[in-house]
């Protein structure tokens, strides 16, 4: 598992610096950063990360489904860490049944 | 999330496919599914406003959804100059054909964005199968008046020092947040100086609209006055007024749009939810109280 964490951090840490332009992201990135305390992000910056890591992952992970409690203050609350543990989740999980809704394109 | 290029410009397009089961897509391919482009409000709004409100529910009901920021706003390219009506309208067309949408497509704008699906419809009304459109008008001059008010307004007054802090003691952090995002877009580029510049439409084309309209608006904004000449222009469109709420009606009260446009999907296009369990998504339940009561004209 140590070693599906390390490799998603190091995809959204990657996704970040692309997002934000490499001065914004200042110091390492952790499962703790918070996307609005620590990164300054705005709601876009989320929904695009997620955008990202959806291509990244495919159907096998369901950001839809992660996203969809969220509005448009909330969603900049999340850390990095929620998106981590979902995709782990996700990717450990036997379901990976396509079909599910809004699974983006 | 996806850079398109489109009418010389890199465009931020976010996408959601329908279920599997119901578009019958293959291998991501999205040949038989509807599409639904919906396209957000000038100067301070993003794709967000979409993505975290009816985006997941039109999803669930089948359709292909396809969500962009407009050029100069979200993650998408910003020219300093190019920002007409038709600018607006042609990107729209450019990036519809770079992401291969052939059939007619449901048009949903919020605000200005609105605008911008009916100035697409009177070029391209055989590409229209419905428009729905929020807090919103048909590119008319009563409507650019205001936009253009609105836009000179704030291009004045966010650029003082204190005005994001003003904005914030009055309105709130969110308020304010917005505001700087329109100061951005203001500053940088040419969007208030070339909107009173746009070629409008004539009246007669836009009465020549025959697809599905829906206009949903709050009770208390400004833009519901404009509903008279909405009326007149298009009398077959479904107008629905949803009291007590402001400009801000899509982000405020997602669950109240969100039933309007799906149960209007569904009469007016034969749009159905095929999954109600995820057409829940998008909203949080119990966020906005459905006790707004609507008026349907």
């Amino acid at each position: 598992m140590q070693v599906n964490e390390a490799s998603i951090l190091a995809d959204i840490t990657e996704m970040l610096q692309a997002i934000l332009g490499d001065d914004a992201v200042d110091g390492e990135i952790t499962m703790a950063t918070r996307f609005q305390d620590d990164l300054a992000m705005e709601s876009i910056d989320v929904i695009s990360l997620a955008g990202r890591l959806q291509v990244r992952y495919g159907d096998r992970v369901n950001f839809a489904q992660l996203i969809a409690g969220f509005d448009l203050e909330s969603v900049r609350q999340l850390r990095v860490g929620q998106l981590v543990e979902h995709i782990v989740a996700a990717l450990d999980g036997a379901d990976a049944s396509p079909g599910k809704a809004g699974t983006p394109a | 999330m996806s850079m398109v290029r489109a009418n010389g410009l890199s465009l931020h397009v976010e996408q959601l496919a329908p279920p599997d089961a119901v578009a019958g897509t293959v291998s991501g391919v999205h040949g038989a599914a509807p599409t639904a482009v919906l396209i957000h409000g000038m100067a301070l709004d993003t794709l967000a406003s979409w993505y975290l409100t009816l985006a997941h529910p039109l999803a669930a009901t089948g359709l292909r959804v396809i969500m962009y920021d407009l050029r100069g706003h979200g993650h998408s390219e910003r020219p300093p100059e190019g920002y007409t009506l038709d600018d607006f309208v042609d990107d729209l067309a450019a990036l519809l054909a770079a992401l291969d949408v052939t059939g007619p497509v449901h048009l949903l704008g919020n605000s200005f964005g609105g605008t911008i699906a009916f100035g697409y419809a009177t070029r391209y009304p055989e590409r229209v199968a419905a428009i729905v459109a929020v807090e919103s008008s048909p590119p008319i001059a009563a409507w650019f008046e205001r936009v253009v008010q609105q836009l000179h307004g704030a291009a004045t007054y966010l650029p003082r020092e204190d005005a994001l802090t003003e904005i914030r003691a009055e309105r709130g952090e969110w308020a304010s947040r917005r505001a700087r995002l329109a100061r951005e877009v203001l500053a940088a580029t040419s969007l208030a100086r070339d909107l009173p510049t746009s070629r409008l439409p004539s009246e007669e084309r836009i009465a020549a609209i025959r697809c599905p309209v829906l206009w949903v608006y709050g009770g208390d904004s400004a833009v519901v006055e404009l509903a008279p000449d909405v009326r007149r222009l298009l009398p077959e469109a479904r107008i629905v007024t949803v009291s007590g709420q402001k400009h801000t009606l899509l982000v405020d009260q997602p669950s109240t749009v969100r039933d309007i446009v799906l149960s209007w999907l569904r009469q007016e296009c034969g749009v159905h939810p095929r999954r109600p369990d995820t057409a829940r998504l998008g909203g949080r339940d119990g966020q906005d109280q459905r006790s707004a009561p609507e008026t349907i004209h």
